[in-house]
């Protein structure tokens, strides 16, 4: 609240801040002042002392995690929006800022080992780390071109030096300059889109055309009309394709196996769920919130999207074995698999499976996602690697026997994301198919049900080598000793894994 | 002002970003690639204050200062990495980038 501002101008009176406002987002303040205070940690403390820098910021995540489940004085689960209509907030918004937050938690257990083995800062990781995580918190919420468009610009800037952080590593550089060249290249169709939409509607006379429900009103009225003008069109394509290359998207996938393949793994597990799930949801409010008044333009193009990238997606990955490529192109067949919840969406508004609207599905799919990649990426961090851009599938052989606990890690992610029954990745599934069959979309039903089977051939052939008993040449693989901390975790998913799976379907 | 009219505007900056996007999908120079792509946001920049100045909102302006701040990031970024990677490769172009693949 800026007293003065009031005085000189009674729209600053309607405009200006409350305290309510702020406290919507008391989340987002308190991951970015984490982020400050890890880089303030690695000042001031001693060497012998700096191993709490990830803790804090673990245990102020969880904190913030506690917080933000509350539905009450901090965040709010109904509807509401904060700022003068800058940001908006609802229970499918809710769960997803807690999916981001849980999957920098995650990422934080798995960097820190990782970073030190290699003499990476691991300070100025968690720092950049939780300022992305703070940035698609509030990504989630915009109801604003200019919010939007500024938070995703902070977590893709944040992202890039992510991919790049291990600056002794070809494949680290080249990841990261990848990623620059294609996030750059979203980031400039998106801009223009916006400012197509912006100046389209502006010329016809609407008066806050970058706020999303103005958008959205403004797109009915004209939808009614008849008078949506080709620039309108035109931008709204422009915007839709530079969020599916954050999602990756067919046709906007190519950049995704190299990058995940060069990023360190950490990096690479935060990119699949924390920088999917944001350019997933932010395509779920785009076409249920500002684009829904022209869904039956938009729907042809998302399913043919969706049938595209399920089998683009689980084709390439059946051609690769490299796990991390594998697991990055599987990455881009859930996309698909969340295009194609979407497209339900926009063909029957307010469609439900099991009770759940697509926003609901589309956030337990990404938590579901959560799971199964961390779980697979335990692994795979776990496992020593001379080059942790080549992981073979064969380097997993005679897992089971080196660490059970490890082979069980990987078996229980790899069902998770393959969708076998006892984990929550098959609910996840059976969810969006239930959504697709109450849309009657059959020829995408179709397309995710045979995506399903060929994922089943690719995910159990990664599976198989660890199962394989070590052949007489690998014989001298040595046991492998897993500390406390990784059992835990791998404990802690994999419980809540079938416990959130069926609470899902049953707790309600 | 008298004699340009916002299609004036609006051509100029859908050439710049043409070029841009040209650019970056055919030249091989990751300098020059990273070039294009600050052109393609120039131009978006260019589109935004012209939609501002002839529909006479402000929203525009202001979310031009914004994108040139994320510009700067972006850039300041991007730098660090094209450099890092000249120091351990010797070149710049993206044809030699090939550590990543099966």
């Amino acid at each position: 609240m800026i007293p003065f501002l009031a005085d000189i101008d009674p729209v600053f009176k309607v405009l200006a801040p409350r305290p309510a406002d702020w406290l919507s987002i008391l989340p987002e303040i308190a991951v970015a002042g984490l982020s400050l205070l890890c880089l303030l940690q690695a000042m001031f403390l001693p060497k012998a002392l700096r191993f709490l820098i990830p803790n804090t910021a673990r245990i102020g995540l969880v904190l913030v995690a506690f917080m933000a489940l509350n539905d009450g004085p901090w965040t709010t689960v109904d509807e509401a929006t904060s700022f003068a209509g800058l940001l908006r907030q609802n229970l499918p918004i809710a769960g997803v800022r807690m999916v981001f937050l849980l999957s920098a938690l995650l990422t934080s257990f798995l960097a820190e080992r990782f970073l030190q083995e290699r003499d990476a800062a691991v300070a100025d990781y968690h720092h950049v780390l939780l300022v992305v995580t703070a940035a698609f918190m509030l990504l989630v919420q915009s109801n604003h071109f200019v919010t939007f468009f500024l938070a995703l610009e902070t977590g893709a800037v944040g992202l890039y030096v992510l991919v790049g952080y291990l600056r002794r590593s070809e494949a680290s550089l080249e990841a990261g300059v990848k990623y620059l060249v294609a996030g750059g290249l979203s980031s400039a169709l998106l801009l223009m889109g916006i400012v197509l939409v912006y100046g389209a509607l502006g010329s016809a006379g609407v008066a806050d055309s970058l706020n999303f429900t103005q958008i959205g009103k403004a797109l009915t009225a004209q939808s009614i009309a008849h008078t949506i003008s080709p620039l309108t069109l035109t931008g709204i394509a422009l915007i839709l394709g530079g969020v599916a290359f954050k999602l990756g998207a067919f046709p906007f996938h190519a950049w995704i196996p190299d990058v995940y393949q060069g990023a360190p793994t950490p990096t690479t597990a935060f990119l699949g769920t924390a920088s999917k799930a944001a350019g997933a949801f932010t395509l779920v409010l785009l076409a249920t919130g500002p684009f829904a008044p022209i869904a039956v333009k938009l729907a042809p193009l998302f399913a043919v999207g969706a049938v595209l990238t399920l089998l683009v997606g689980n084709l390439g990955a059946l051609a690769t074995t490299e796990v991390k490529r594998t697991l990055a192109l599987s990455g881009v067949s859930h996309a698909g698999f969340i295009l194609a919840a979407v497209t339900a969406a926009l063909v029957v508004p307010g469609a439900t499976g099991f009770d759940y609207n697509a926003e609901q599905i589309v956030v337990i799919y990404l938590l579901a996602y959560v799971i199964g990649t961390f779980l697979t990426a335990i692994t795979l961090v776990s496992l020593p690697a001379a080059e942790d851009h080549r992981r073979p599938q064969l380097a997993l052989r005679g897992l089971l026997r080196r660490s059970p606990i490890l082979a069980s890690a990987l078996g229980f992610g790899i069902s998770s994301l393959a969708g076998i029954p006892p984990s929550i990745g098959f609910v996840a599934k059976l969810l969006v198919l239930a959504l697709l069959v109450k849309a009657k979309l059959w020829w995408v039903l179709g397309a995710a049900l045979i995506g399903v089977a060929i994922s089943i051939h690719y995910y159990f052939s990664i599976l198989r080598e660890a199962v394989v008993r070590p052949t007489d040449a690998d014989e001298e693989l040595a046991p492998l000793d897993i500390p406390f901390g990784t059992r835990f975790l791998i404990g802690a998913l994999t419980a809540t894994s079938i416990i959130g799976g069926l609470f899902v379907l049953f707790g309600r | 002002m008298e004699n340009t009219s916002l299609a004036h505007h609006l051509i100029l900056a859908g050439l710049l970003f043409v070029l841009g996007l040209t650019g970056v999908l055919i030249r091989r120079n990751l300098l020059v690639v990273y070039m294009c792509l600050e052109l393609m946001l120039a131009a978006a920049t260019l589109a935004l204050v012209a939609f501002s100045r002839f529909n006479r909102t402000m929203d525009g302006a202001v979310l031009v200062f914004f994108v040139i701040t994320v510009a700067a990031a972006e850039v300041a970024v991007g730098l660090a990495l094209i450099v890092a990677l000249f120091r351990k490769r010797g070149t710049v172009q993206s044809d030699a980038l090939t550590t990543l693949r099966d």
